[in-house]
């Protein structure tokens, strides 16, 4: 192997100039102190607190009663708001009291029993109770709002069981239709799966389009691309191993990030080859990179780079489906979601992790993805022969 | 009874571990113009922001004007007595602001009366010629304008001491000039007391006196007389024939030999002019085998300048200036070979021509020097002939190749260094050797060997793994110069390799041009605004706001001048400002002050020498003595740019 690298085809001037430039390209990055550390804690710190602590799940949300019929069936309907989905807070003197709480965020939920709630019932009147829901997160308000519906319909179906003299637990003999649901992909609808990977990718994105850009703007900082102008490389040869390092380094973040973090700490299962997950993340940063030299060719510091890399990364979320599925944004949006690696990188990962899909089903997020690399790569270098040609 | 202005005794300023001033000492007397001359990092500027009462220091004490400056509010007590000007041209300014409205700025916030403001700005806008300009944003001003600017800002409040961080560093020379005439007139009319510092040793001239600076140290302190005084020796100026096999020679001799385009100069220290002619004529003449005597044809001997003199003081204090190139390695055969050809190179930016149908011709093995201010358009000939920038029109044609459509093969042919020593400063000098080794593609065999060479020539021994953006600029200088000649081109472009360069450094780095061309026959194309630098070319070409205006050897432009504007004449008088107006008087055009003395050209100079003594008599000023100077390049350049400017005023 030794031999090949030394007398064999890298010794060909033109490999040998890629060699020395990716070299370089490393050994720069390993001495920049800052960036290191903001690159490993990236890729273990901030992946284990997205994993550990972003849930989209009602858990413990604190709900207080107005209870106006001081009932064993009012009790017996409040009682049911329990963990993990609702954490029961007391109760609320008056209608006052109760908005005072939810203006405060002291509760999420207000739970309104309204007086001969109990006696109503008994006599089989229709008896409506209220449940006020503090929704500034949509999510979870509609979450706490759904949930909250369904522990008062299973109260009241067997309210109504029990009036009609059936035993509660028995059933309902009459005509009824059960919803059963089989969750694949994630039984136990961990969370930590699902925000680890978006987190993952999230930063495999950023980085992407940092490194290579931060690595450009050096160059045009320090005066030493114009050393390299005068020198025989190639546009391809200045650009290209800023990309080949790059992607090096953030496979290696990658790999510390599922094996050190995801893999033992929240078992994330790893269903597909890591093989093809590895592969398409580094078509993935080869495509996002470009993206990166793109913006260090407009870019004259490293404070603007740092502009830029928001300006690109924070559409490239949103488009991505990573926050919202694509089928839920307005049909223009949709669009543009086409055009971000992202969303193909999404499909792939997920594909490959928890659905253990292979290349046969994602070669078409493969192909788009390759196509938009070469695209916004070719442009890069463009800009940048035209800059320095 | 009054304090001096200035006692400083013991100064120690740090950075992190790094010493930037070890324990400096000196006593600025008030009505002085007192210099600090030295390279970049040598403390210069930590003592100067100091005093200034913007820098805290860690031991020692500052004393302005007898108040002892410890704390932020004892700074505080005399800054209103202060201006300073820090150093950058016009980094203390506003670029957005109009000359007027920064003036009227720096006015109110130091606090003057709009009634007095009024005057005093009508009064130095119009010294300092900027009045005709007042609406114009400080932006779109000259280096030297913008330096002027920032003059008036700091003398706006009247300051009784005024404190200038390089103010002519990368100014150009005319600007320059003005710059000491208007603040030599300043100090003499309010009678105010001026720090400066200089990288430039030549300008040491204009200081009453000066202290010499070198890594955090003060060297030595005296009139600029005094300090040359202080290492005794002459200086002389040659031809030998073959140059090449006689610099070595005189080099195991006298340390301090440099060669100069086609001459030698060779400082001779303990020898009095008699005793170093016939020092250096045994020197040459005595060899192994007659047949290798060479005999020195033409012979001046001189008074030292004070750069001799500094870099002697370094010898004695250890510094070497050897580098490790073979002494006895082939001549190069003179060629006639054009390395590089501009022929009406030009390069528009908008409505600005950068460069302006530039013509030269340099052949293979000659060191050509492209001289002129910042933004005169040196660096962008060179981005043109080295194929970084494309020309508007004409052509540029480097090692037989048109740049424009040259490929990539040619590249290999030239090497590049340019004014930030492309290094990268987190890789070790060895890696950097390597990766532009690599880069051209040399294999590893060749790598190593040239890695060696770098190492040799450059004098890195024992500094292999440090990190390139830790060594000392000289030795980062000639870093980058290795790099640049890894794949042993045939062609070398310079721009401006020795900005912030110590005098030793930079003497070393001309010995290794200077063996290049003679012994490889490399052609050496290289800018400079050091004009004093300019003296090592075999040729120049001036150039001014994108155009060359003049192109002749070093010897050639001052004999020209000569001609056409006369010898110049130094006299030394007891009142120099009222002796440069009665010189004005008397007709005299390009009359200067160097601090005591003053500067005249002269066409007539044996005649002159005569009457001109008891002319200043006449306005009862004593002259103590008079004598002709050589011409430097730096008069040859003035005495163009004005003419041109002249020119240019008249047909606008």
């Amino acid at each position: 192997m030794k031999q090949m690298m030394n007398g064999g085809l890298l010794s060909v001037p033109g490999l040998r100039r890629l060699r020395v430039m990716t070299q370089k390209e490393l050994l720069q990055l390993f001495r920049d102190l800052a960036l290191m550390v903001f690159f490993l804690y990236s890729f273990t710190g901030d992946i284990y607190l997205a994993a550990s602590g972003v849930s989209m799940q009602l858990k413990n949300a604190a709900i207080a009663t107005l209870d106006a019929d001081y009932s064993f069936a009012s009790r017996e309907l409040a009682s049911r708001f329990q963990p993990p989905y609702f954490q029961p807070a007391g109760s609320v003197a008056d209608a006052r009291q109760a908005i005072r709480r939810l203006d405060d965020g002291d509760v999420m939920a207000v739970l309104d029993v309204p007086p001969r709630f109990q006696e109503r019932l008994q006599r089989g009147e229709q008896v409506s109770v209220q449940l006020q829901v503090d929704t500034s997160n949509s999510v979870l308000g509609f979450l706490a709002s759904s949930y909250g519906a369904q522990i008062v319909g299973k109260y009241a179906l067997e309210a109504a069981a029990q009036r009609e003299g059936l035993a509660a637990s028995g059933g309902i003999a009459g005509p009824l239709v059960e919803a059963d649901t089989r969750v694949w992909y994630n039984p136990n609808q961990n969370d930590a799966w699902f925000m680890g990977i978006s987190e993952l990718l999230t930063v495999v994105t950023l980085f992407s389009i940092l490194l290579p850009a931060a690595a450009m703007v050096r160059e045009k900082e320090r005066g030493t691309i114009e050393q390299l102008m005068v020198t025989p490389l190639t546009s391809f040869q200045i650009l290209f191993p800023k990309v080949v390092a790059m992607t090096l380094v953030i496979l290696a973040g990658s790999a510390i990030a599922l094996f050190g973090v995801l893999g033992p700490l929240f078992q994330l299962p790893m269903r597909g080859s890591l093989v093809t997950f590895f592969l398409i993340t580094a078509l993935y940063v080869f495509t996002t990179a470009g993206l990166g030299l793109l913006a260090a060719t407009v870019a004259r510091n490293l404070a603007q780079v740092g502009m830029l890399t928001v300006v690109i990364l924070m559409p490239m979320l949103l488009l991505s489906g990573a926050w919202t599925p694509i089928e839920a944004m307005p049909p223009w949006m949709r669009g543009l979601a086409w055009i971000s690696p992202l969303h193909y990188f999404l499909d792939a990962a997920y594909g490959i992790l928890l659905k253990g899909v292979g290349l046969d089903l994602l070669w078409d997020s493969v192909l788009a993805m390759g196509g938009l690399g070469v695209v916004v790569f070719a442009a890069g270098m463009r800009r940048f022969g035209r800059q320095f040609g | 009874m009054s304090a001096p202005a200035i006692r400083v005794e013991g100064f120690i300023k740090r950075y992190g571990k790094r010493v930037a001033a070890d324990g400096l000492a000196l006593t600025v007397q008030r009505g002085e113009i007192y210099g600090l001359v030295g390279a970049d990092g040598a403390g210069k500027s930590s003592l100067m922001k100091a005093v200034a009462g913007v820098l805290a220091h860690d031991g020692g004490t500052v004393e302005i004007f007898g108040a002892v400056i410890d704390s932020e509010r004892s700074a505080e007590q005399v800054k209103q007595r202060i201006g300073f000007l820090p150093q950058g041209l016009g980094l203390n300014l506003y670029p957005d602001l109009s000359i007027e409205e920064n003036v009227d700025f720096f006015g109110r916030l130091r606090g003057v009366p709009s009634s007095e403001l009024a005057a005093r700005k009508d009064m130095l806008l119009g010294m300092t010629r900027l009045d005709a300009f007042r609406a114009r944003p400080m932006r779109q001003l000259s280096g030297g304008m913008k330096q002027k600017l920032g003059l008036v800002c700091t003398l706006i409040h009247e300051p009784e001491l005024v404190i200038l961080d390089e103010p002519t560093t990368g100014v150009d020379p005319v600007s320059r000039r003005d710059f000491w005439a208007i603040l030599g007139k300043l100090l003499e009319e309010k009678g105010i007391t001026a720090l400066v510092s200089t990288a430039y040793l030549d300008e040491a001239d204009r200081f009453h006196r000066v202290s010499l600076f070198h890594e955090g140290k003060v060297m030595g302190e005296g009139t600029p007389a005094e300090l040359i005084a202080r290492v005794p020796g002459t200086l002389a100026l040659f031809r030998a024939e073959p140059q090449a096999d006689a610099l070595p020679r005189l080099k195991a001799q006298f340390p301090q030999t440099e060669a100069m385009g086609a001459w030698l100069r060779v400082f001779a220290e303990g020898l009095d002019a008699t005793q170093a002619q016939a020092a250096v004529d045994t020197c040459l003449t005595t060899s192994a085998s007659a047949s290798t005597a060479i005999q020195v044809t033409e012979w001046f001997a001189r008074e030292p300048e004070l750069e001799d003199v500094f870099v002697a003081m370094l010898r004695q204090r250890g510094a070497r200036l050897d580098t490790s190139l073979p002494a006895d390695a082939p001549t190069a055969a003179p060629t006639s070979t054009l390395a590089i050809e501009a022929t009406g190179l030009t390069r528009v930016f908008g409505d600005f021509r950068a460069a302006d149908a530039v013509n030269f011709a340099v052949p293979q093995g000659e060191i050509f020097g492209l001289l002129g201010a910042n933004g005169a358009g040196k660096t962008t000939v060179i981005k043109m002939l080295t194929g970084i920038l494309k020309p508007s029109s004409g052509s540029g044609r480097v090692a037989g190749a048109d740049m424009r459509s040259a490929g990539l093969a040619i590249k290999e042919r030239i090497g590049y260094m340019s004014q930030a020593f492309s290094l990268y400063h987190d890789l070790s000098v060895v890696e950097n050797i390597r990766l532009y080794a690599g880069i051209y593609g040399l294999d590893d065999r060749r790598a190593r060997q040239r890695g060696d060479w770098v190492i040799g020539m450059a004098g890195l021994a024992g500094f292999e793994n440090d990190a390139a953006g830790r060594l000392p600029m000289g030795l980062r200088q000639r870093l980058a110069l290795g790099c640049a000649l890894v794949h042993e081109p045939r062609v070398l472009f310079l721009d401006e390799p020795t900005s912030g360069v110590d005098p030793i450094g930079r003497r070393m780095f001309w010995d290794i041009l200077f063996h290049l061309s003679r012994r490889e026959g490399v052609a050496i194309l290289v800018t400079t605004h050091y004009m004093s630098e300019a003296e090592h070319c075999d040729h120049l070409a001036l150039m001014f706001a994108g155009r060359v205006v003049a192109d002749a050897s070093p010897e050639t432009m001052k004999q020209e001048l000569i001609a056409s504007a006369g010898q110049l004449l130094e006299l030394r008088v007891d009142r120099p400002v009222p002796a440069q107006n009665a010189l004005r008087d008397a007709g005299f055009a390009n009359v200067a002050l160097h601090g005591r003395a003053v500067h005249l050209l002269s066409h007539d100079a044996d005649t002159d020498r005569e009457r001109l003594p008891a002319l200043l008599d006449k306005a009862g000023i004593a002259v103590q003595s008079v004598g002709l100077r050589p011409l430097s390049m730096e008069d040859v350049f003035v005495q163009r740019i004005t003419a041109l400017e002249d020119a240019g005023r008249r047909s606008p």
